[in-house]
């Protein structure tokens, strides 16, 4: 029997509908507005089609799991975590996954948006395999299927006897919802977690022989750049954030920061964990340097959203044929559209429409790029 | 104004046109692929009938068709040539363009025209079984019906990317009675050796030829061959260019731009070679040759002119060529045909010393052009061949713009009936514009020696 730690955050995406763009510390003003919750609907659309399949789950009470559950027609439940107050709030879902920690449930099956990802994230990291039923306000994690179907559809395929559940990393992203009001957003890796999804199917119409699996391409793209790194002793590397990246490094023999900016040259490891300031100090000091950084989060950011280190003036330094992307090709078939947000507008487009992207050992592939930013 | 341009039976031509005694200067000899010395006829022995050996050294100009092979071709050919009303009426282009239909052969492509003749000569000289290797199929079931034809068995590496692609490839291969393996196998060391680097890959072309070298030289009655890139192979597609110039004749035409695929090189090499002598005599100096290529395996246009070897193991010659690197895989794009490392050895030369030029196009764009095709012309034709449409396209919308009346020819070397899984692939836009990273490729090689004595 395969266990599901369920969580629903009741107030997730209500401020969304009434234009208030998240509702963390505006649940009042939301309510004001007119905003009805929509997470629990939500999720209980998921778990309808996961009736019937051979399920356990570990449930909050009330509007925070059980009544969606119920609803749905799922009696194999049973509650772990009582809801003491009338509002639900981040210390609940905390709690909550301790609980499902300790319990050791298979997976986290969530409804909600960024915020509820990141408190999630906070208490299991990537000792749990996590999944979104998206319902919040901004969804630029990667943990989140694109509908609630899907989701189903991703637990429903994986649970298919014979079947190995596929696993992949999916960023965590942090958006800082003050900012994000005003019309910018400042975007954050908060962390990498891990996600069950639906490898590329070998069906004829698919692109026959992709690599489905994600270790080995991230291996494949880890072995071609270790040899351009060491045929290429005179240029300093930046390696930006990401399981790609640290595929390099570990290749290269050398620690990586996950979520930071790490330094290397011939093949040793120059700083960790740079700044703005920092990296503007090694361009200085390298006539030739290179930046590689790979897709952050599920919108097909490449530079900008988890990555303000690398400002305007580190790009305008580096030169824009200096920047090596790297991504699997399923992270591709994740984010068809790319795009740059450095935050000069002038400079994004100079980047032009299409970007070199590299998938695999000596190969790359052309991908194309969005003007405007989505989302 | 025709559409259709034929001609009779008896202008099939005769011959076959050697280019090598018009090249201004010779080619690089092939080496010894152990030794590095120049080759010398006995080196081949082992896995090549002496009558296609002499071929590939040739320094007739003319070299007569064998009346055995001439009865067969005349089963399709010669074939039509024919005039694009559609499509030049749906680009609005002052352009005349022409296509050389190839895929009426029964395998459907130019393939056959060579394998005919080389079951022939290994029939003839007491040969009872070939190996060789074959990307998207096309060459597969092309040898499978030549060798069928005089009763010698066919075993045959397929790619592995092409065998799960392409299915129905593999069941004509049956009908003509041949073996077919998916590329790498554990029938030779070679495929051995490569999987046990990396057993989800994808083969290549290089992978196949090296299995299908060592079946021929491991066993005594096995001949292997080869269907593109050696000269033997691009002369014996010279009927193609031959039939084309005498149907542009008999229109009073003569082309501007000559275009065609290149995998191996070989149906660019075999229509393009008789209007290429032209070129080197000094009677058609302006004439514009157009060499296509996948983005994804640009050999002529992104990779090193030297020695390399035909295929991954290093079992083949060397030979000085375009290459991308022996040991180079190329991307699974659905032009099978077209991955491949190398390039024919003439049509190198001919893009290193300026008489020709190549261009290199993404997946994607190649379709679209196909569907352009398929939509005004009615054929649809190979992923391959797709490849030349599109320069076709692009040369005629040019004329459009600049106002010029060209006449353009393609070589239209294949159907695309087999393809279909790559065309729905085209349309649920599954299809990824790979490319070639040639900077950070030639980064990454600078520190290891390939070749040795290259
Ligand atoms: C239809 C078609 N066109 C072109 C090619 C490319 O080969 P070549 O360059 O030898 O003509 C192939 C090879 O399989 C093919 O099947």
């Amino acid at each position: 029997m395969f266990r599901i730690g369920f969580i629903v955050n009741p107030v997730a995406g209500m401020g969304g509908a009434v234009g208030l763009k998240g509702t963390d510390g505006l649940f009042d003003e939301a309510v004001s507005r007119g905003a009805v919750p929509r997470a629990p609907s939500r999720a209980e659309e998921a778990a309808r089609l996961l009736a019937g399949l051979p399920i356990h789950f570990l449930a909050c009470s009330g509007p925070m799991g059980e009544e969606s559950l119920a609803r749905a027609g799922i009696d194999d439940y049973e509650v772990v975590y009582n809801v003491h107050k009338e509002r639900t709030g981040a210390t609940d879902t905390i709690a909550a996954c301790r609980i499902f920690a300790e319990s050791g449930v298979d997976l986290v099956l969530f409804c909600g948006g960024d915020g509820t990802a990141r408190d999630i994230y906070s208490v299991l990291g990537d000792s749990i395999p996590i999944l979104g039923i998206p319902a919040g306000v901004k969804m630029y994690s990667s943990v989140f299927a694109i509908t609630p179907e899907a989701a189903a559809t991703i637990l429903e395929e994986g649970l298919e006897t014979g079947r190995e559940m596929h696993i992949r990393d999916a960023e965590v992203v942090d958006v800082d919802e003050e900012s994000y009001r005003r019309g910018e957003l400042a975007t954050r890796l908060f962390g990498i977690a891990r996600s069950p999804y639906r490898p590329g199917l070998v069906q004829m119409t698919k692109e026959v022989y992709e690599d489905p699996d994600e270790e080995r391409a991230k291996r494949n793209i880890a072995l071609f750049l270790r040899e351009v790194i060491e045929g290429t002793p005179d240029i300093l590397y930046i390696l930006g954030p990401g399981m790609t990246t640290a595929a390099i490094a570990r290749e290269l023999g050398i620690p990586k920061t996950i979520l930071g900016f790490d330094a290397v040259k011939a093949g040793e490891l120059v700083a960790s964990d740079l700044e703005e300031r920092g990296i503007c100090t090694l361009l200085a000091d390298n006539p030739r340097a290179r930046l590689v950084v790979s897709i952050i989060g599920a919108q097909g950011a490449i530079l900008g959203r988890g990555t303000q280190q690398v400002t305007p003036r580190v790009v305008r330094a580096l030169g824009k044929e200096n920047i090596i992307v790297v991504a699997t090709p399923h992270k591709i078939s994740q984010t068809p559209h790319l795009f740059i947000d450095t935050g000069d507008a002038e400079l994004d487009r100079e980047f032009g429409d299409s970007i070199q992207v590299v998938t695999g050992y000596m190969i790359a592939r052309r991908v194309r790029m969005e003007r405007s930013l989505p989302g | 104004m025709k559409t259709k341009i034929l001609l009779d039976e008896d202008q099939m031509p005769r011959q076959w046109y050697n280019i090598q005694p018009d090249l201004p200067s010779p080619l690089d000899p092939p080496r010894h692929p152990g030794t590095g010395k120049p080759l010398v006829p006995d080196d081949l022995r082992h896995i090549f009938p002496m009558e296609l050996i002499r071929q590939e050294m040739d320094d007739r100009r003319f070299i007569d068709i064998p009346q055995e092979v001439q009865d067969i071709l005349l089963l399709w050919r010669p074939t039509p040539l024919i005039r694009a009303h559609r499509l030049e009426k749906h680009l609005g282009t002052p352009a005349h363009i022409y296509y050389k239909y190839e895929g009426v052969s029964p395998p459907g492509s130019h393939k056959p025209n060579t394998a005919v003749p080389q079951a022939y000569y290994n029939m003839k000289e007491g040969i009872e079984r070939i190996s060789t290797e074959t990307g998207a199929g096309q060459w597969g079931s092309a040898l499978a019906f030549a060798t069928q034809l005089f009763g010698l068995a066919c075993t045959i590496y397929m790619v592995r990317s092409s065998y799960a692609q392409k299915p129905y490839r593999k069941s004509m291969m049956h009908v003509w009675g041949a073996e077919c393996i998916p590329s790498p196998s554990t029938k030779t060391k070679a495929g051995q050796s490569v999987l046990e680097k990396d057993p989800e890959t994808t083969g290549s072309l290089g992978i196949a030829i090296s299995e299908a070298v060592e079946d021929a030289a491991t066993h005594s009655d096995t001949n292997y061959s080869l269907g593109s890139v050696l000269n033997h192979v691009c002369l014996h597609q010279t009927v193609v260019g031959q039939e084309c110039k005498e149907q542009l004749a008999s229109l009073d035409e003569y082309p501007d731009v000559v275009i065609g695929c290149v995998g191996g090189g070989s149906n660019f090499a075999g229509f393009s070679f008789p209007f290429a002598r032209d070129k080197l005599k000094g009677t058609r100096k302006d004439l514009d040759f157009i060499a296509v290529e996948p983005a994804a395996c640009p050999t002529l246009t992104k990779g090193l002119y030297t020695y390399d070897y035909g295929d991954v193991a290093g079992l083949t010659p060397l030979l000085k060529m375009f290459t991308l690197g022996h040991d180079f895989v190329p991307p699974a794009i659905h032009a099978g045909g077209l991955r491949y490392h190398g390039a024919s050895p003439i049509v190198s030369r001919l893009v290193h010393d300026g008489v020709m030029r190549a261009i290199s196009y993404h997946q994607s764009e190649v379709f679209d052009a196909a569907q352009t095709f398929a939509r005004t012309e009615g054929f649809i034709v190979a992923p391959e061949t797709s490849h030349a449409v599109k320069a076709a396209i692009d040369v005629a919308l040019e004329c459009k713009r600049k106002g010029e009346k060209k006449t353009i020819v393609f070589n239209c070397s294949g159907h695309g009936d087999f393809d279909m899984s790559a065309y729905d692939a085209y349309y649920t836009r599954q299809l990824a514009d790979y490319e070639y990273p040639d900077q950070l490729i030639r980064e990454a090689l600078s520190q290891i020696p390939r070749v040795p004595g290259a």
